[in-house]
């Protein structure tokens, strides 16, 4: 057989130990690799496409074999994030783990090129080994582990090319050269960042281990603020760091972005169903309490809009941690039909020192002197203009019934909350005449009502079904289902609504943006 | 070569195993799990009749949100009264 001629069989000695790193705490010893019956050991670098091609094709089966007792570990003459980078990039299931030059592992294996693969038995004796990619080689060779284990093992489909040659192992290198290889060859960071995948589409800043180390400060980064939904990675403060770099954020940004996270990994606010609904609903952050001006946000003038960095960043670190820590990213998990560009960030500062009425964190039981983030699903906003009522009952229909439509035309009551937005100069008309946020947020729940029968066309609710024709329906499930905040510039009268996240079962959540 | 801090939870989780499929329906309790969809009723309906005209012993629960995962104590009362259970995900 062809096959037989490039297995190297019976090499007659015992597998050298591995001198590797890996993601796991205790190190991978040969024995420990085959206690299920055999290991396969891949050796492979990053630069070499045959590499890729045999990770590819292997990397699917790596999972059905491990649990019929053949472990299946990729070696890499490479740093181990970058080994975690191009495994997961080619697909590769099974265990990854790295060493450095000058690659005692790959000398001690005799390896001339990559990739090479060695099949171990449980005595730790190498029973075969293929060099390159060889489709019928590979085969055999597995063939011989599931003799081995007494299983039945799959083997890569004999998809063209059948075979390919090997890339030279770095360990073959003169030393000077494999140091030169080794060395990043990217000069463009930023197109880097692309490459890895660490980005929503934009630009990033690297998180270098400096700049990582600098948003961390005193913050421990072993400390996990739990699993982010819907992939439930690990938030260790060190990867929402990494995700606060990225997203542009000065280290004084950090602690609201840690109270953000901590608020949105909170069980009430479901952030799992919201992260993978088909509905556009991004995380709106609202940011109240005197860090407002410690961080110099932007309360004022296009307050929901481009020009400040604190506002667009500590809601995009946010978001970049569901979307890359949380693997809930647009495509993938994210099964937003449109989304929004809230998505990208939605975070607004409250104007509190021009709004007539007590902030959010207030209401929500913190002291004006604490700073606090509010978490809130919502939809992206609707602009409000008015210009032109001269009352504050005219103004309140104004706004509520620009909500009516909100989430769907005929879709009454909502439970789920709608915010509004109030600009200054809509504001003041409510301040002017003595009216409180109680006042005004019962006034518009009592303003948007229809008949049931007006309400029965296309999509509407059980409850407008229920009811009999005449029925009044209100559009809000409750006046506290209406949000009301302070934000914008002093000129215009131009408020906005957020239509709401529904379905969800979700609550509001505020956490208190606590100091260093 | 510059160091960087990944944003990724880098950990390599082993897939869970598929539970093991029944070789027949006949004689099966299986349990038809609503979560509350729009229409998931409609479908589980269907669903059940099939499974009722194979032989099956047919029972019904729901969620109480489509959104979340299902209560604790509704997968263990499913777990130990069925032998396999269907679920409707979809609207």
């Amino acid at each position: 057989m062809v096959a037989e001629q490039h297995i190297r069989s019976g090499l007659g000695g015992l597998a050298p130990e591995l001198s590797v790193s890996g993601l796991t705490a205790q190190p991978e010893t040969i024995r420990s690799l085959a206690a299920g019956g055999c290991a396969l050991l891949l050796f492979v670098n990053e630069e070499c496409p045959t590499s890729a091609l045999a990770m590819r094709r292997l990397g699917p089966l790596c999972q059905g074999w491990e649990s019929a007792g053949l472990s299946c570990t990729a070696v890499f003459e490479d740093p181990l994030e970058v080994a975690i980078r191009v495994a997961r990039r080619n697909g590769w299931t099974g265990r990854v783990v790295s060493q450095p030059p000058p690659y005692q592992t790959s000398r001690a294996y005799g390896l001339i090129s990559v990739p090479a693969a060695f099949l171990i038995d449980r005595a730790g004796q190498i029973t075969g080994s293929v060099t390159g990619w060889d489709q019928p080689a590979i085969a055999q060779l597995i063939q011989r582990a599931a003799a081995i284990t007494g299983t039945t093992l799959a083997s890569p489909e004999p998809a063209e090319p059948l075979r390919k040659p090997g890339c030279s192992s770095k360990s073959a290198l003169d030393p000077d050269i494999a140091a030169a290889m080794n060395a990043s060859t990217n000069s463009d960071e930023i197109e880097e960042m692309f490459e890895r995948g660490w980005t929503d589409g934009l630009p990033v800043v690297p998180p270098t281990a400096d700049r990582v180390e600098r948003m961390l400060g005193s913050y421990p980064g072993a400390t996990s603020l739990g699993a982010v939904p819907p992939a439930m990675g690990e938030a260790t403060m060190e990867r929402l760091a990494a995700c606060a770099v990225l997203a542009g954020c000065r280290p004084e940004y950090f602690p609201v972005v840690v109270a953000a996270a901590k608020a949105a990994l909170d069980s009430r606010f479901n952030l799992h169903g919201q992260a993978v609904t088909t509905q556009p609903a991004g995380q709106l952050i609202v940011v109240n309490g005197p860090v407002r001006h410690e961080l110099a946000m932007n309360s004022g003038m296009g307050a929901l809009g481009p020009g400040n960095r604190a506002n667009l960043t500590i809601g995009r670190a946010l978001r970049l941690m569901v979307e890359l820590t949380g693997g809930g990213m647009p495509g993938t998990l994210d099964r937003s039909t449109l989304g929004h560009m809230g998505k990208i960030g939605f975070c607004i500062a409250e104007n509190e020192e021009i709004s007539p009425w007590e902030p959010l964190h207030v209401e929500r039981g913190f002291a004006p002197e604490q700073s606090a983030v509010t978490l809130i699903g919502s939809d992206a906003p609707l602009s409000i203009s008015d210009h032109r009522s001269r009352t504050p009952e005219d103004l309140a229909y104004i706004l509520a019934w620009a909500a009516a439509s909100s989430w769907s035309t005929n879709w009454w009551p909502l439970a789920e909350p709608s915010v509004f937005i109030i600009c200054p100069e809509h504001a003041e008309m409510f301040r002017a005449h003595g009216w409180t946020k109680r006042r005004l947020r019962e006034f518009m729940f009592d303003a948007v009502h229809k008949p049931a029968r007006d309400l029965r066309r296309g999509e509407t609710t059980p409850f407008v079904h229920r009811s009999d024709g005449g029925a009044e329906v209100r559009k809000w499930a409750s006046p506290e289902a209406i949000i009301l905040l302070v934000a914008g510039g002093e000129a215009g009268r131009y408020s906005a609504v957020l239509g709401p996240c529904t379905g969800m079962g979700f609550e509001i959540v505020s956490a208190e943006v606590e100091p260093r | 070569m510059t160091e960087y801090v990944s944003p990724f939870d880098e950990r390599v989780r082993p897939a869970q195993p598929l539970a093991q499929r029944p070789g027949q329906i006949s004689g099966l309790r299986i349990t038809l799990l609503d979560i509350s969809k729009n229409r998931g009723a409609e479908f589980l309906d269907r669903i059940e009749t099939l499974l009722q005209a194979a032989g099956a012993i047919t029972a019904r629960e729901t969620k109480e949100i489509f959104s979340k995962p299902a209560a604790l104590d509704l997968i263990d009362h499913i777990t130990k009264v069925s032998d396999a259970v269907v679920e409707a995900l979809a609207d």
